[in-house]
């Protein structure tokens, strides 16, 4: 996910090559070429990702990985549970929920917060928004494992935030206030002292930073090629900021606010290191049991491809309903 | 006036925010301890020692991620250019059905395209060696030459073309002598996104490598359950300069708004 989606491959573009001239065995060669492409991008790109398709329809041979089949029973177990119908569970479906829950609230709060950014920052100078897209740049290139770790540093109990809120004496004081006791009921404290590991509101803060940068980094064409003068010729007509901001900025943006929010949501649906790190076992997703059914202790491929599918298959639905909210509404650019 | 200042605080709000766990996990890199202290404890730069040269662990791991990272932005951008050359060249829709796919992998969640890559490479035979390491890379991070090489083409001045084609220039040499001059940039940003991801990927790396080698991110997650080390706040620190390096670079060498789809009327 990221430009790729922003930019419409094909004959749209802005110059097209003219037709140069060439000759039969240019002609010959290119197509060879061409050839040898598609076999290397269906090879390489399309094969893994329908193998996947495949095995989620194998059968899992106790003790000895799994064989090809054609059966139902990866999809069966992932809605009612591997025993049924002797008992069902919905423990798979609570990760798939859990998996949307995380990814549907952290990729909401990255865009809200993301847009006035990237708003105010398209409309600095081109050297300053320079500086900015390096930054940017480098924390979202800078990998899951070290973000996980610098905000595993900054909330866990022993160190960073709790410890200061002790140290200071911010902890006596919200139980002074009673805050405390609210604290308490969200699960973000324990009878001695705040906490924020695990709890959601650590997962989906880490997940939410993650995907902070792709955020600022998607809506920023649509925002660069946002008519100042627009918002200018609003506010010479007396409007206020907010009203600008609503009915000027707002509805111009409204397609790729829409489209970056699904992106964001569809790269957190595979989000794994944080979750392992700052949920709760109970509260964990899809990605997660995918990961320990192919490569953990519950080996068991086909069960984990049929989840892997299940995560396709979700994140392809809200693209879809996605698509369909950005075509059907009147005034779309 | 009261909106600019709420704006700028904003702003530095939203920098403080996003450079703080980083200000973090690398300041603790200069702890003298075993354990992560911030602020670190005993500065010291011995970690840095460890990470680099003395520590096998993580030699070696540093040294296959610099082969997988060069190795697959290479791979990636060579087979990059022509899918995005046909695809300015001749606009057709089987070219741009190619393009897409080739950016597919890119889209799915990582997850996903890192059980099949697995799946993959078990049947090849290739699981858990570098090689596939590489290739797979390669193939996930594709997009983005073909994002950025695209988007060079597509800046090559038409008048250039045209004046190529009534001197009589064969394809051969307005390729040499218009197109890849002026694409250059584009090609070399294109490889070091890829360069850059690459040597930051984890979960695809996983699957792909079957704990039969590491890389960098690799040796931290398995090292994750024994709590962290000032070693891997090294690695941190070495990461976010290689990145921030490179993208300066980019910055300073090529057109980083336009890549990033600014508009081009304003300056």
């Amino acid at each position: 996910m990221t430009v790729a989606h922003d930019l419409a491959f094909g004959p749209t573009g802005p110059t097209r090559a003219t037709e140069l001239p060439t000759g039969v065995s240019a002609g010959r060669v290119g197509r060879a070429v061409q050839g040898v492409l598609w076999a290397v991008v269906l090879a390489f790109c399309l094969v893994p990702l329908i193998l996947v398709v495949v095995i989620s329809f194998g059968h899992k041979v106790e003790g000895a990985g799994w064989e090809w089949a054609l059966t139902l029973e990866n999809y069966q177990r992932f809605i009612v549970g591997a025993n049924w119908p002797a008992e069902s569970t919905s423990l798979y479906l609570g990760q798939l929920y859990w998996s949307m829950r995380y990814a549907v609230v952290a990729s909401l709060l990255a865009v809200v917060t993301a847009l006035p950014f990237t708003y105010l920052m398209t409309r600095q100078s081109r050297r300053a928004q320079a500086v900015w897209l390096v930054f940017l740049l480098a924390t979202l290139s800078l990998s899951e494992v070290f973000i996980v770790m610098g905000w595993d540093i900054i909330l866990s109990n022993n160190s960073g935030l709790p410890m200061l809120f002790a140290a200071s004496g911010l902890t006596d004081w919200l139980k002074e206030t009673g805050w405390f006791d609210v604290l308490r009921d969200w699960g973000l404290a324990n009878p001695r002292n705040v906490k924020f590991k695990p709890s959601e509101v650590a997962t989906v803060l880490t997940l939410s930073y993650l995907v902070w940068p792709y955020a600022v980094i998607l809506l920023y064409p649509a925002l660069s090629r946002l008519d100042p003068s627009l918002a200018e010729a609003a506010r010479t007509m007396g409007a206020r900021p907010w009203t600008v901001a609503r009915t000027v900025i707002l509805p111009s943006v409204r397609l790729p606010l829409i489209g970056t929010t699904l992106l964001l949501f569809v790269f957190l649906l595979g989000a794994y290191v944080a979750i392992t790190v700052f949920a709760d076992p109970s509260q964990h997703t899809t990605a997660v049991s995918v990961y320990e059914h192919v490569r953990g202790s519950t080996l068991n491929a086909p069960f984990g491809a049929a989840q892997s599918v299940i995560l396709l298959i979700t994140a392809t639905a809200f693209l879809v309903i996605g698509q369909r909210l950005t075509r059907k509404s009147p005034g779309a650019q | 006036m009261m909106l600019r200042v709420l704006g700028t605080i904003f702003m530095s709000l939203a920098a403080v925010v996003v450079a703080l766990p980083i200000v973090i996990v690398c300041s603790a890199a200069l702890n003298g301890g075993r354990t992560m202290f911030f602020p670190p404890q005993d500065s010291t730069l011995a970690r840095f020692g460890e990470f680099f040269i003395s520590e096998p662990v993580w030699t070696r791991a540093l040294t296959n991620s610099v082969i997988v990272a060069l190795g697959a932005a290479t791979l990636s951008v060579l087979l990059a250019w022509p899918i995005a050359y046909r695809l300015w060249k001749t606009g057709s829709r089987a070219s741009a059905l190619l393009a897409t796919f080739g950016s597919i992998p890119f889209a799915v969640p990582p997850i996903v395209f890192g059980v099949g890559l697995g799946f993959f490479w078990s049947f090849l035979g290739g699981l858990g060696t570098i090689p596939a390491g590489i290739i797979s890379h390669a193939v996930l991070f594709l997009a983005l030459p073909l994002v950025t090489i695209s988007i060079g083409l597509q800046a090559i001045d038409r008048a250039h073309l045209d004046a190529a084609a009534t001197m009589g220039a064969t394809e051969a040499v307005t390729f040499r002598t218009i197109v890849l001059p002026q694409t250059l940039p584009y090609t070399i940003s294109g490889f070091f996104f890829a360069l850059v991801l690459s040597f930051n990927e984890f979960i695809v790396m996983f699957f792909v490598s079957a704990s039969a080698f590491a890389t960098v991110t690799l040796q931290i997650f398995n090292s994750l359950r024994n709590g962290y080390t000032p070693t891997m706040a090294v690695a941190a620190v070495a990461f976010i300069t290689v990145s921030i390096v490179v993208f300066s670079a980019i910055a300073r060498w090529g057109d980083l708004p336009r890549l990033m789809g600014a508009d081009q009327s304003r300056t």
